[in-house]
């Protein structure tokens, strides 16, 4: 979460312009690093055994 | 938009200052950022290469050598030296040495070089600040 957080944050500041903006950038990039990291998770879990 | 706010996010520099920026921005995360005044950037690029580094560190990941003969490691030391200072400090700030036989050790190994990689793109930015192509 630290990871996805601090990279969202960089992202927003490297790409956007304007508080608002960024600040929906970043719930959106924070979001999306989560959703992929626990849809990965879910799709490995069968080949775990 | 009045004529002095125009003027003030009028474009300016040279190669020079690129150069100097990108340099600056590379040994000192967001420094090349706070020479051209850039103050907001260089508080939070400082603070988000410099946590994913340190927590890379303190998770006890690996930090790839120079000279390397596999060309996964030689690709790792590259990330890693886009941490500029970090990585040439890498042995004091990480005192107990990396541990990446088990998995923390392997996420702060990424994380380390995540943030290299980071880094090497606020460095591009403070370039063309530098050079006047972006504002």
């Amino acid at each position: 979460m630290f990871f996805a957080l601090t990279v969202s944050v960089t992202f927003a500041f490297l790409s956007k312009r304007g508080a608002i903006e960024r600040v929906k950038y970043i719930a959106w990039a924070f979001l999306a690093f989560l959703l992929v990291a626990v849809g990965i998770g879910w799709l490995m879990y069968p080949f775990s055994r | 938009m009045t004529d002095e706010t125009s003027k003030k996010e009028e474009p300016s520099g040279n190669v020079m200052m690129g150069a100097v920026a990108a340099f600056a921005g590379w040994i000192v995360p967001g420094l090349g950022h706070l020479l051209m005044r850039r103050w907001s950037k260089a508080a939070v690029y400082f603070l988000c290469v410099g946590g994913l580094a340190c927590a890379g560190l303190a998770m006890r990941g690996g930090v790839f050598a120079a000279g390397a003969e596999d060309l996964f490691d030689r690709l790792g030391f590259f990330a890693d030296l886009g941490t500029g200072i970090f990585y040439f400090l890498a042995h004091v700030i990480q005192t107990a040495g990396p541990d990446v036989a088990h998995a923390t050790g392997d996420y702060g190994t990424r994380m380390f070089a995540a943030a290299g990689m980071i880094n090497l793109l606020t460095v591009l930015e403070a370039y063309e600040i530098g050079r006047g192509r972006r504002i």
